[in-house]
């Protein structure tokens, strides 16, 4: 089977000794920012994401992708030991797993979760290895119509799935767009948006723009609004262990939960968040037992934790194949490969097998990394919990500055960071969630280019893009889910949706 | 006129100023034709959008109810840019321990109640700790002491 022949190269790369040191280190950072409350994935990678940069980068890929599964991780345990979702993939993990909490079960929860991950990761792993290949075949029928039409359904798929107002979700996107044009424009040289500044020739940076928006505002909204004191349940690891009723009834539900996760984790807009809200509504509608929802029923635990986990792997494919983020945690992937020098696409696998194989390995390793230090060493994620924000802030604020610095000395960078800080802050003053706007970023200047490239080719006439079968199909999807939006019924599913929260 | 949402008013405001900023700064860049789409083409709809979108959340403002601007509290966001900036501007020349601490210092105060000593010995930790993974084990060129 050339599948296996395949992982087994990319086991070679990931299993170096020096490779596993990097995994371990990102999943126990990536936990162990995670477990922080209300730090996701989103400012987790973005505060860890400069220490990567001096590695080479299959390492620093590895590191990366561990901290991510390592935050989603260390999110669920925050969720189900104090009710304090970190981030949406969470959200519903809360319901149930806190339920599960109050009632004794928080060790079975927390390994339910753990396991349910950890299978959904292996087949997560091996569904890469699977459909890598031939998508990144497809991807080579992929025209410049094609790419435009996907990068759009992406957009709109992101909007759809973004908290609050549709509207603003959509201005997000597009600030994001604009941003990202800032700089050089590659087919006349002229300078765009720079206002004078040589800083911003090359565009605005990545860091200090995922830095502000996420990290530091983060910071200034918990200043302002301290959380309140929680009530945590301490486990003793005993308690660890599932009851043979529990396991039976979590078993179908993980299955479940892994096979949604996959695919919705490949289609655009698709993630971790959409899976393990699509797996909680599955649970909840197919249940004989109705009423155990909303009290600690752990299928509701089972199924979105595995579905979220599949997801996050399988949402790698767009990226690594198309090299188009489907989803915003993907966008910060994609600006942290072209930083270290890599265009990530379909030429990835062709050209750096060992980098793109390596990196499928690496996902299956950082998940059973993820079970051995999650499980035994609970007690220890359980008293990070304790650690005083007013000593916390400091240090992340510190680590936020000293990343930027590492990356370029330019003092401009701070001053970047500074300006997103406060911008980050009036969006979130004015309730507008900035996570669509890293997504516009990034697709920009990708989304100009094939648009100008679609319209070379076809001198000037839209009728590209329906003439091609790929970017028709694409369209008509883009079109679909924008009735969608303006559908009142399913406005008001997705309001609920989020009112969960 | 009353405003009901004040928060979409505002979100409003902002977006029409975005994009118009856009426009007015992009307005020297040649448009081009769909054809042969010049640097100005793409920003420019762009811009657009973002205006319409801006005047459509701001109308809405107008007849639909909605949430409250939260107050904004100076002390944190004050005490945290000035922070990142005593880090900026002091880095290159006094090295990354000094700057630390006085980040940390700075960030502290962006409470209030601030336990003057535990800062202090925890900024002081804080950078010694900063200084040895960043410096020393990851080797980032960064200047520790006065440039060394």
């Amino acid at each position: 089977m050339e599948v296996f022949e395949h992982l087994a190269t990319g086991f070679m790369a990931a299993g170096s000794l020096e490779n596993l040191l990097f995994c371990l280190i990102g999943t126990v950072l990536g936990t162990l920012i995670g477990v922080l409350p209300g730090i996701g994935p989103i400012p987790a990678l973005a505060i860890l994401l400069p220490i990567t940069f001096g590695l080479d980068p299959l390492s620093s890929l590895i590191m990366l992708a561990g901290i991510y599964y390592g935050a989603q991780y260390g999110g669920s345990t925050t969720s189900i030991l104090v009710n304090m979702p970190g981030e949406a993939s969470s959200v519903v993990t809360c319901i149930e797993g806190h339920q599960m909490a109050r009632r004794g079960r928080a060790g079975a929860a927390l390994a339910i979760a753990a396991l349910g991950s950890f299978f959904a990761g292996c087949v997560g792993t091996v569904f890469i290895a699977a459909f890598g290949p031939p998508l990144s075949a497809i991807a080579q029928q992929f025209n410049s119509p094609d790419y435009f039409a996907l990068m759009l359904l992406g957009l709109v798929m992101a909007i759809v799935l973004a908290h609050g107002s549709v509207l603003k979700a959509v201005a997000m996107v597009l600030m994001g767009l604009l941003l990202g044009l800032v700089g050089t424009d590659i087919n006349t040289g002229l300078t765009r948006y720079t206002f004078g500044l040589s800083g911003l020739w090359e565009g605005i940076d990545f860091l200090p723009l995922v830095l502000g928006l996420f990290g530091i505002v983060e910071i200034i909204r918990n200043l302002e609004n301290p959380p309140p004191p929680r009530e945590t349940i301490s486990t003793r690891l005993r308690d660890l262990w599932p009851n043979k009723q529990e396991i039976r009834d979590s078993i179908p539900a993980a299955l479940r939960g892994t096979g949604l996760g996959s695919i919705l984790g490949i289609l655009p807009g698709g993630g971790a968040v959409l899976a393990s809200f699509a797996s909680y509504t599955l649970e909840k509608k197919i249940t004989k037992t109705p009423r155990k929802f909303g009290n600690g029923a752990v299928e509701g635990v089972a199924g979105p934790e595995a579905a979220n986990n599949a997801a996050a792997q399988t949402s790698f494919i767009p990226l690594l194949t198309l090299g188009i983020p489907s989803n915003p945690i993907m966008a910060i992937m994609m600006g942290a490969m072209i930083i270290q020098g890599i265009q990530p696409g379909a030429a990835v696998m062709t050209t750096r097998p060992d980098l793109f194989w390596g990196m499928v390995a690496s996902m299956w390793i950082g998940n059973l990394m993820l079970v051995i230090i999650n499980l035994p060493m609970i007690g220890i994620w359980v008293k990070l919990l304790s650690v005083p924000y007013r000593l916390l802030y400091p240090a992340i604020l510190l680590f936020c500055a000293i990343g930027v610095y590492s990356t370029s000395t330019e003092p401009f960078m701070m001053v970047l960071m500074i300006v997103f800080t406060i911008f980050g802050y009036i969006l979130h003053k004015l309730g507008c969630e900035p996570a669509p706007m890293v997504l516009g970023f990034i697709l920009g200047p990708l989304m100009e280019e094939n648009l100008r490239r679609s319209l070379v080719i076809s001198r000037g006439d839209p009728m590209i893009f329906i003439d091609r079968p790929i970017s028709a199909t694409l369209l008509v999807a883009t079109l679909l889910m924008i009735g969608l939006i303006v559908l009142p019924q399913f406005r008001k599913t997705r309001e609920e949706a989020f009112q969960e929260e | 006129m009353v405003i009901k949402s004040p928060q979409d008013f505002g979100a409003g405001i902002l977006f029409i100023l975005f994009g118009a900023i856009g426009l007015y700064v992009g307005s020297d860049l040649t448009f081009g034709s769909a054809r042969n789409m010049g640097p100005g083409y793409f920003p420019m709809i762009i811009c657009g959008l973002i205006i319409l979108i801006g005047l459509i959340v701001t109308a809405k403002s107008l007849s639909l109810e909605g949430p409250a601007i939260e107050r904004i509290q100076f002390r944190p966001i004050l005490f945290i840019l000035l922070a990142i900036a005593a880090f900026g501007i002091f880095i290159a020349q006094i090295g990354a321990i000094i700057s630390s601490i006085l980040l940390i210092l700075f960030a502290a105060y962006a409470r209030r109640e601030v336990n003057f000593v535990e800062t202090i010995v925890f900024a002081v930790c804080t950078a010694a700790f900063v200084v040895i993974i960043f410096v020393y084990a990851l080797g980032q060129p960064m200047p520790v002491w006065w440039g060394r």
